[in-house]
């Protein structure tokens, strides 16, 4: 298939090859996969000891799901799905020989299950039970006893407290205007009310026997809060356990005859576990947090969360350990090297890296060109040890593990941080520095003595300029009692015309101020205004008034002056207040 | 019955018909929560853009029926920071399903965000009465009373939720409300049993270190430090806590080294230029000590305690125009420490200006309750001045300082001091006073600064003072009072 022609520029990236542990057997940047974990399965599909990649793969953008399958670099099959795939697993059925495994993908309300890759079988859930008062009020409706409307009120009545949520029918019905509801209803009410719920994730669960072939249950677990496990033979419900949240991810240990545990980790961010025996969850973990991925590791639960960080339960919810990633985790999953009895957690990152870890070791790191959404582990063709991942783009990497690599705990994590060994970045002196502290350790009185006469006088002019502007009224806020004013100007344009922009504000609380007056003083040679004089309306306590004028600069040789502008009230000569505005250079002239 | 599968396909885009009214046929309904999963592992994965579109589409099919996808749109809308209108869409999600309690923890946790703290406790408390058992609940409303200063409610609250569940956030929220009610015991208390649920959890170490560092309970304070840096070495709070700890016990190298970890992690941090200063100090390297307090200064401006151990150094350096400066700085900011006044008034009688000294030390005498050295100091300037009763008065003040705290403490007296005061004491013709009887030992670390001419030194070193506020912000202070006293 197309995705076969990628480039096998490998060989290119010999970087540490020699010394890693992993061979890189297989990168197509284009492969076109965009899947999460729970939808790749490894599995021998035909019998045949070739083991084949199951996808169930969204489509990019999630608009076109298909399932494909792969064999070695190259896609063996692909084929429309009716929905996106949820999750796929794989398991053997029956006893009979040959003994190839099942495929199941589930998908909306239905589980899939194909044999040889041949359609075979369609699981569909069952119908939830509706509400029996909404049921009544339809049957109702269906013999016209009774109106759109009080339909409507005894709807809403069962929304507002029933257990039993609506179904779809009711819930559009009760969106309607009153215009539509008739036709809705004639349309409708012939129908039985119905409600049917998603399955959220799949896995599976051996049915009595532990060995690695024997025959094994699915444990379907639904947008209702349900976990459901099927019969693998007659497809019938063999256990229902409800939960008390959405769940999104099952692990599963044991044999569903004799005794197993559950975790199913939820929406509401808790986890809760199961055993054979009780109908309700038996521990919960709370983890304040959102789990992105559940894998059992032995008998640790290992659990990571949004908050970018590992952490390891027991079977009873007690946390053992924690570790804090650098980047947020994408997706989990398990790593089990049989030949070493290693058993460890595979995390994806978003910084494109892959971490595993046993228990708290790091035991290595794998880097990737792009951030990894999806891994599984295990045997691929005819190869013990492989590594499947797709990335976001759509990416598809298969690295094989050495037949020789070991991992070994503490890759350098121990010792002083390597911060310690930086040198201090201190700031330097220079030579003139030193100079002056010499001169001040000679002089320091005499420093001292000048230095506080100069800020006496400085304190004084100030006090000075301070007293002036206020016998003056030069200062732009008035502070007169009968007059509170505040003024300011804005200059606008680049000449020679220019606008000037005076904006006055009565800071009095509730006391308009009438009859005031505006004045500019200026040079006249160099500008010219319409009005230099005029009246400024009732100004209204809190509101800015702006006020404006043209001013037109004369002068041709670049120069410019200030325009002061003085508030007046009717009657008397002192200003209330005034404002200097110095007045740009003309820069049209200057240009022309 | 495996054979429909093929023509499933056509049958989903059905819903867009659904509208019209005269069909003959009912159309089916799509599914409302067919997408919830898919909308739930982008969001985990902070894939918020795939989920933005998940959401459009699956609003648009079900004509914006399906609560799940309203209530991640506005956890999103949360996220990039507009939380008003997350609100509107979890009060839409409230209309949706009046019985869910995640819904109303969500328009509570909103209204938390938005500082609205009354209307939050109010639609948790509506939550609790869906859902009893919920540790978050109980946990955030005793946040919510925490804002509204109801205390002993948020106590009631917080003790709930460790009922109910352990956190080591709700841990975290009571050990603060004991420190805001100045209960240190109490709050250690419950750092200590959070410890013991959460033993590798370094904020909680870290800050029961710094609360035992308040109390003055060394051993411990550094214990639980080391714990810290054991499972996070570059915890720098942990860091700069301990170095602190270090500076006060002369290991000045060893401080160094620790910090160089801080400067890499945050460079940019007031207290550990600071401290690196005063490390240097502490080696007598004075220009390295003022660059660095000079940049522990430009990043902290409003901050005392750097102006005070720059006017201290400045001091050493004979630098007395440059330490009037910081030292008048630093009385700005805080009027009500009467070493400050003692500096400056040490800073004045060296620029000449007897009177403004005395009024400094006037001040500082008054101030002070507990530090013998102001008044030595200040009776070396009133007998260098020829007031001899003052002086007297003066140092028989000091003796009764000195005999309490000889009484309170182990204390040891610098050497220098104890000379001085002999001398003036000699001088005084009070005769060789009894006050001195502790054996002075170890007299090798104490820095004394070279003096030209008339002016002799000598330094007190107390007990580091470490931050007294319960924030975090670590903030050593190696404070170390020079005085210098002018000999007859």
């Amino acid at each position: 298939m197309a995705a076969a022609s990628s480039s096998d520029s490998d060989s290119g990236r010999a970087e540490s090859e020699a010394s890693s542990k992993w061979l890189d057997a297989h990168y197509d940047p284009m492969a076109n996969i965009h899947t999460f974990s729970a939808c790749l399965q490894l599995a021998d599909l035909h019998g045949d000891g070739e083991y084949k990649l199951v996808v169930g793969d969204l489509g990019p953008g999630g608009q076109q799901p298909r399932l494909k399958v792969l064999k070695g670099p190259t896609v063996l099959s692909e084929s429309p799905l009716p929905a996106l795939p949820a999750a796929a697993a794989t398991f053997l059925m029956e006893q009979h020989e040959p003994r190839t495994p099942a495929l199941a993908l589930a998908s909306g309300p239905c589980v899939y299950v194909y044999k040889n890759l041949r359609p075979y079988f369609k699981f569909s859930l069952p119908q939830l039970p509706p509400n029996p008062l909404e049921q009544d009020l339809w049957n109702q409706a269906k013999e016209d006893r009774i109106d759109p409307l009080t339909l409507k009120e005894m709807l809403e009545g069962i929304r507002e407290k029933a257990e039993v949520p609506l179904s779809v029918q009711s819930l559009r019905f009760l969106q309607l205007e009153l215009s539509e509801m008739e036709a809705f209803v004639n349309q409708h009410k012939s129908k039985s009310i119905r409600r049917q719920t998603v399955i959220t994730t799949m896995t599976t669960l051996k049915k009595n026997l532990a060995d690695e072939d024997a025959v094994s249950c699915l444990v379907l677990g639904t947008e209702n809060k349900e976990l459901l496990v099927l019969d693998p033979e007659a497809f019938t419900v063999l256990a229902k356990i409800s939960l008390p949240s959405v769940p999104v991810f099952l692990e599963v240990s044991g044999q569903f005859d004799v005794e197993f545990r559950l975790a199913a980790a939820c929406r509401n961010g808790n986890i809760y576990m199961l055993r054979r025996d009780s109908k309700r969850p038996k521990y919960c973990i709370e983890l304040s947090a959102q789990p992105v991925g559940l894998v059992r590791v032995h008998k640790v639960l290992v659990v990571g969360s949004n908050q970018d960080s590992l952490h390891g339960f027991t079977h009873k919810g007690k946390r053992l350990w924690a570790v804090q990633m650098p980047a947020a985790i994408l997706t989990m999953n398990l790593l089990e090297q049989r030949s070493q009895g290693l058993q460890a957690v595979m995390a994806g990152l978003a910084n494109g890296e892959v971490r595993i870890y046993r228990d708290k070791a790091l035991l290595s790191i794998v880097r990737t060109p792009d951030a990894v959404t999806s891994l599984c582990f295990g045997r691929y063709g005819r190869e013990d040890h492989t590594l499947i991942m797709t990335t976001r783009g759509g990416g598809l990497i298969i690295k094989i593990l050495k037949r020789t690599a070991v991992f070994v705990e503490g890759g350098g994590e121990a010792g002083p941080p390597p911060a310690q060994a930086m040198k201090l970045n201190m700031p330097r002196k220079t030579r003139l520095y030193v100079d002056q502290t010499l001169r001040e350790r000679e002089a320091g009185t005499a420093m001292h003595r000048t230095f506080q006469a100069d800020l006496y006088l400085l304190r004084l002019r100030a006090a000075r300029a301070y007293a002036q502007a206020l016998e003056s009224s030069l200062s732009p806020v008035s502070a007169t009692a009968r007059e509170p004013l505040k003024l300011h100007a804005v200059v606008q344009g680049l000449g020679p015309t220019f606008k000037l922009t005076l904006h006055l504000q009565n800071t009095s609380t509730a006391r308009p101020i009438l009859g005031l007056l505006v004045c500019f003083l200026y040079n006249e040679g160099l500008y010219a205004l319409p009005r230099a004089f005029f009246k400024v309306p009732l100004l209204v306590p809190g509101l800015s008034y702006p006020l404006e004028t043209f001013v037109e600069s004369l002068s041709d040789k670049g120069i410019s002056d200030i325009i002061k502008v003085l508030v007046l009230r009717e009657g008397q000569s002192a200003p209330l207040l005034s404002a200097h505005i110095n007045m740009p250079v003309s820069e049209g002239l200057a240009a022309a | 019955m495996a054979e429909q599968r093929l023509a499933m396909r056509t049958q989903f885009p059905a819903s867009a018909e659904s509208l019209k009214p005269r069909l003959k046929k009912a159309p089916e309904f799509p599914i409302l929560e067919k997408q919830n999963w898919l909308i739930h592992l982008h969001y985990i994965r902070k894939d918020y853009e795939a989920c933005k579109d998940v959401i459009k589409e699956q609003l648009q099919e079900t004509q914006g029926l399906c609560e799940y996808a309203i209530y991640v749109q506005a956890l999103i809308f949360r996220l990039e920071g507009n939380i008003q209108e997350s609100l509107e869409l979890f009060q839409t999600c409230a209309v949706l399903s009046p019985q869910s309690a995640d819904n109303l923890k969500q328009v509570a946790r909103s209204l938390f965000l938005l500082g609205k703290h009354k209307a939050a406790t109010e639609v948790y408390n509506e939550a609790a009465k869906l859902n009893q058992k919920d540790w978050e609940i109980c946990h955030n409303l005793g946040v919510c009373y925490i804002y509204l200063k109801q205390l002993d409610k948020a106590q009631d609250q917080l003790h709930n939720a460790l009922h109910l569940n352990r956190h080591d956030l709700t841990y975290i929220m009571l050990g603060k409300i004991h420190l805001l009610e100045g209960d240190l015991d109490k709050a250690i208390e419950i750092y200590k049993k959070a410890v013991e649920f959460s033993p590798e959890n370094t904020e909680l170490l870290t800050t029961l270190g710094l609360l035992y560092l308040q109390l003055g309970i060394y051993q411990k304070a550094f214990e639980h430090l080391g714990n810290a840096l054991t499972y996070d070495p570059t915890n720098y709070k942990a860091i700069l806590a301990a170095g602190s700890m270090m500076q006060t016990h002369g290991d000045f190298d060893v401080a160094l080294t620790k910090y160089r970890i801080v400067a890499c992690a945050v460079p940019e941090s007031p207290p550990l230029w600071n401290n690196i200063g005063m490390c240097f100090f502490g080696k007598k390297k004075y220009v390295a000590a003022i660059s660095c307090l000079k940049r522990a200064n430009y990043l902290a401006p409003f901050d005392w305690k750097i102006l005070y151990n720059l006017g201290l150094v400045h001091l050493t350096m004979q630098q007395y125009a440059s330490a009037f400066h910081f030292l008048s700085a630093a009385i700005n900011f805080q009027p009500k420490m009467g070493e400050l006044y003692m500096l400056l008034a040490v800073a004045l009688t060296n620029l000449e200006d007897t009177e403004n000294a005395r009024r400094a030390y006037t001040e500082a005498v008054r101030l002070d309750k507990c530090n013998p050295l102001v008044n030595l100091n200040y009776a070396v300037l009133l007998y260098n001045q020829g007031e001899e009763r003052g002086a007297l008065a003066q140092y028989q003040e000091m003796e009764k300082k000195v005999n309490l705290l000889k009484d309170s403490s182990s204390l040891e007296f610098d050497p220098e001091m104890v000379e001085m005061a002999q001398k003036l004491g000699a001088a005084l013709q009070v005769g060789e006073a009894l006050v001195w009887t502790k054996p002075v030992k170890d007299p090798k670390s104490k820095q004394r600064t070279t003096s030209t001419g008339v002016g002799g030194t000598s330094q007190l070193t107390k007990p580091a003072s470490l931050p007294l506020e319960p924030e975090p912000t670590v903030e050593a202070q190696p404070t170390e009072a020079s005085a210098q006293i002018r000999e007859k």
